[in-house]
């Protein structure tokens, strides 16, 4: 078992989540398992919430049921250098505020419309050297990386791949020229 | 030492020992055992069997915590493995870290190790292609290195021998440069990729070919394979984690089974081989010493014939560090050239386009290989101003991707229904023949030491002004054959990579037929100590284009023939 799964071990038998104290009294405890990262829970409810817009539950489960947020902090925290952490780390951050200055609400209080219109803005931001650049930047580069780990977390989750669309270590005989028109599958409803 | 003489001098000798699990290594032993000889096969990593030792065989995308990406720590702590194409997590545990087995690279090289039983057999790419006399003859006609000792003649019976027992699978396709072999049935090439052979033809009559690559994968007689416990390629294309069908040929799941059944083998995992004991008063070799890598005490084995075939270059290292009073600098090396005239394979650039064509088409299934474009210049006779030629790989594929542009239902129905088909992609990669020189050299470090007190390998590796040449010409001529073929969007790279990274590192220990010019006879052995064999890539007196494998296999199937003629006489 490594560090992070008893981690994940601790916070189920203790009934509550692993966390080590910040050094800012003022802001709440870390999440013990992202060590490289400084992300409270309630960022991580946030990271949350921006996963449910992106893939939202409905026929079938969406981006939130399966904790897709675990797994972009696990990404972001193990596969990502230094200067991108810090950048991702950064737009999450800036995030609430950004929220607040363009929609004059918290993320939570927005409409499923109003979510969608903002991340789809956000991920459109471009910088610049200046200092508002520069958060401009981070906010996009945090709102990408989580649209990209929320399809790759899902898509390659378990519930997708033995229960909507079945993945097959094996996967039959090479045809080199099948007629696309073939290929008729039926339409999987979200 | 303390163990030396715990265990007696007889129950530590062999018939013949075996250094080295790899494909080469686990070949000789195969036929040793095959012959009746109790043979030792020493690895220097821990023990890999078929199946049991695969952990990651069977898991799904979903069982890999980084869904198959190496963490930036691994990365960081090991750059050399990390620009191999294969190192990820699913077969990340197969590869030696860079801080587990320093060496020093005077030069910048890619040193691609696998040290466990099995080798790199487990991880290798499976392409499988003849040399011809096209090959053989290349030294002695455009003048580098020195003639090889052998010829296409020599090592047809055994490349047939190897290819029925491993499974092989290719077409009949006829070419004087690519002799065909004992196949099993060919794995086909999509709609794409024989429009673009037909291209060729068009464009170039006979004399430019692209072929289905000769891969070493069970596609047929099921029942023979099966006397080996393997069964069909089930086109996984998992073959790095360790085929649980043995589909694909590897030590573990082929050779050493069998050796082990023959009651014959015996297997000492973990065990560094440190030099190879040379006896001045009988003028021959005798013995090997090992360190066991957990323990770090030394041991000797005797063998009245020794097998190197620890990889390339640390079959050099392994000789240059088996000094005597007869042998100073190394066994065998008398010319003073053991290490030197070291080559590989020039994979620096690639090719990549479009095809808006035959869009009605796509794909399905899997398989195993893909398109092989054998050499065609300076195949018979010298046309340009570098020497020798390329081999190239080319695919072509086409999948359906989903629109992720969108947001929320939008983009969750679309990746849940991915239907947008882009154009077919089509890519080939250059495999170049690079000249062996004697300032591409392996050295041992006189200073630096691993854990277990061996010396650390030197390497100096550099590419050439041929190699820059036939970069050069490898785009240009594909670019051309491309945009003859109407693909568009046409790209080319040279990735400058360091040599190694192809993992075809070849040479330092050559075969020839003069003692004063080289180490090996043509019949693998040490010329100054005949019963010390080998048959890896060290023993390459040239490279060629082809994937080198299958004639390591061929070489140390008919040098263990010799060896056991020889104890005969």
């Amino acid at each position: 078992m490594n560090r992070r799964h008893a981690l994940r071990h601790i916070a189920l038998i203790s009934g509550g989540l692993a966390l080590i104290p910040s050094c800012d009294f003022s802001k709440e405890d870390i999440l013990a398992a992202y060590e490289n990262l400084k992300i409270t829970a309630s960022q991580k409810a946030l990271l949350g919430a921006i996963s449910d817009t992106i893939i939202p539950a409905g026929e079938i489960k969406g981006a939130l049921d399966l904790e897709v947020s675990d797994f972009i902090l696990v990404m972001v925290n193990d596969c990502f250098t230094k200067e991108n952490q810090d950048k991702f780390t950064a737009g999450l951050n800036a995030f609430p505020d950004y929220v607040n200055q363009v929609a004059g609400k918290k993320y939570e209080s927005l409409s499923v419309k109003e979510k969608e219109q903002l991340i789809l803005e956000a991920a459109k931001l471009e910088g610049d050297d200046t200092e508002e650049g520069k958060r401009k930047a981070a906010i996009s580069y945090f709102v990408n990386s989580t649209k990209r780990f929320t399809i790759q977390g899902y898509m390659a989750s378990e519930y997708i791949q033995t229960e909507i669309i079945p993945y097959s270590l094996i996967p039959g005989e090479y045809n080199g020229a099948v007629l696309i028109t073939d290929l008729q599958k039926p339409r999987i409803n979200g | 030492m303390a163990n030396l003489n715990i265990r007696s001098r007889q129950e530590r000798t062999y018939q013949a020992i075996v250094v080295g699990s790899g494909i080469s290594g686990a070949w000789a032993a195969k036929e040793l055992c095959d012959l009746g000889v109790k043979t030792l096969m020493l690895e220097r990593g821990r023990n890999v069997e078929h199946i049991k030792d695969y952990p990651t065989t069977n898991m799904l995308p979903y069982e890999f915590e980084h869904r198959g990406q190496i963490p930036q720590k691994i990365q960081d702590e090991n750059p050399v493995i990390s620009r191999c194409y294969a190192f990820r997590e699913d077969a990340m545990h197969f590869f030696v870290k860079d801080t587990e087995h320093p060496y020093v690279q005077e030069k910048p090289f890619d040193w691609i190790r696998g040290y466990q039983v099995g080798g790199k057999s487990l991880l290798w790419a499976r392409q499988v292609q003849r040399w011809s006399d096209f090959d053989f003859e290349g030294p002695a006609r455009d003048g580098f290195a020195v003639d090889w000792p052998i010829r296409y003649k020599d090592i047809e019976k055994w490349y047939s021998h190897v290819e029925k027992f491993a499974g092989v699978s290719g077409n009949k396709d006829g070419l004087p440069h690519l002799p065909d072999g004992e196949f099993l049935p060919g794995y086909e090439l999509n709609v794409v990729e024989k429009y673009f052979a037909e291209q060729l033809k068009k464009h170039y009559g006979n004399d430019r070919h692209m072929i289905s690559s000769r891969c070493a994968h069970i596609h047929g007689n099921a029942d023979y394979y099966a006397q080996q416990g393997r069964a069909m390629c089930q086109n996984r294309n998992l073959c790095q984690r360790g085929c649980p069908f043995g589909g694909y040929f590897s030590s573990n799941s082929s050779t050493i089974p069998w050796a082990l059944k023959t009651g014959n083998l015996t297997i000492r995992p973990d065990a560094v081989v440190h030099s190879v004991i040379y006896d001045e008063e009988k003028g021959k070799a005798t013995g090997v010493r090992i360190i066991d890598r957990l323990t770090k005490e030394m041991e000797e084995f005797y063998a009245d014939v020794i097998f190197v075939n620890a990889a390339a270059l640390n079959t050099n290292a392994l000789l240059l560090n088996s000094t005597s009073n007869r042998f100073p600098n190394g066994l065998g090396n008398d010319s003073g050239l053991l290490g030197k005239y070291v080559a590989f394979h020039n994979y620096r650039a690639r090719v990549s386009g479009e095809y808006e064509g035959h869009s009605e088409y796509t794909t399905s299934g899997g398989r195993p290989t893909s398109g092989y474009f054998p050499r065609f210049r300076n195949v018979f006779k010298q046309e340009t101003d570098f020497l020798r030629g390329y081999a190239a790989g080319f695919s072509a594929g086409r999948g359906a991707g989903p629109d992720t542009s969108g947001i929320g239902m939008d983009l969750k129905n679309s990746l849940l229904n991915p239907d947008k088909y882009g154009p077919w992609r089509v890519g080939s990669h250059m495999m170049g023949e690079t000249i062996p020189k004697e300032s591409n050299y392996v050295a041992l470090d006189p200073n630096l030491k691993d854990e277990w007190g061996m010396p650390q390998l030197k390497i100096s590796v550099d590419y050439d002004d041929n190699d820059e040449k036939m970069v050069k010409d490898y785009i240009e001529q594909m670019t051309e054959m491309f945009t003859k073929a109407g693909f568009t969007n046409i790209r080319a790279n040279d990735s400058k990579q360091a040599p190694g990274l192809d993992i075809h590192e070849m040479g330092g220990v050559r075969m020839g037929k003069d003692p004063k010019t080289s180490l090996l006879n043509a019949n693998h052995q040490l010329h100054a100590v005949p019963n010390v064999y080998v048959t890896d890539g060290a023993s390459m007196t040239s490279t060629s284009t082809q994937n080198p494998s299958l004639t390591y296999m061929a070489f140390a199937a008919r040098a263990a023939h010799h060896a056991v003629a020889e104890s005969k006489k």
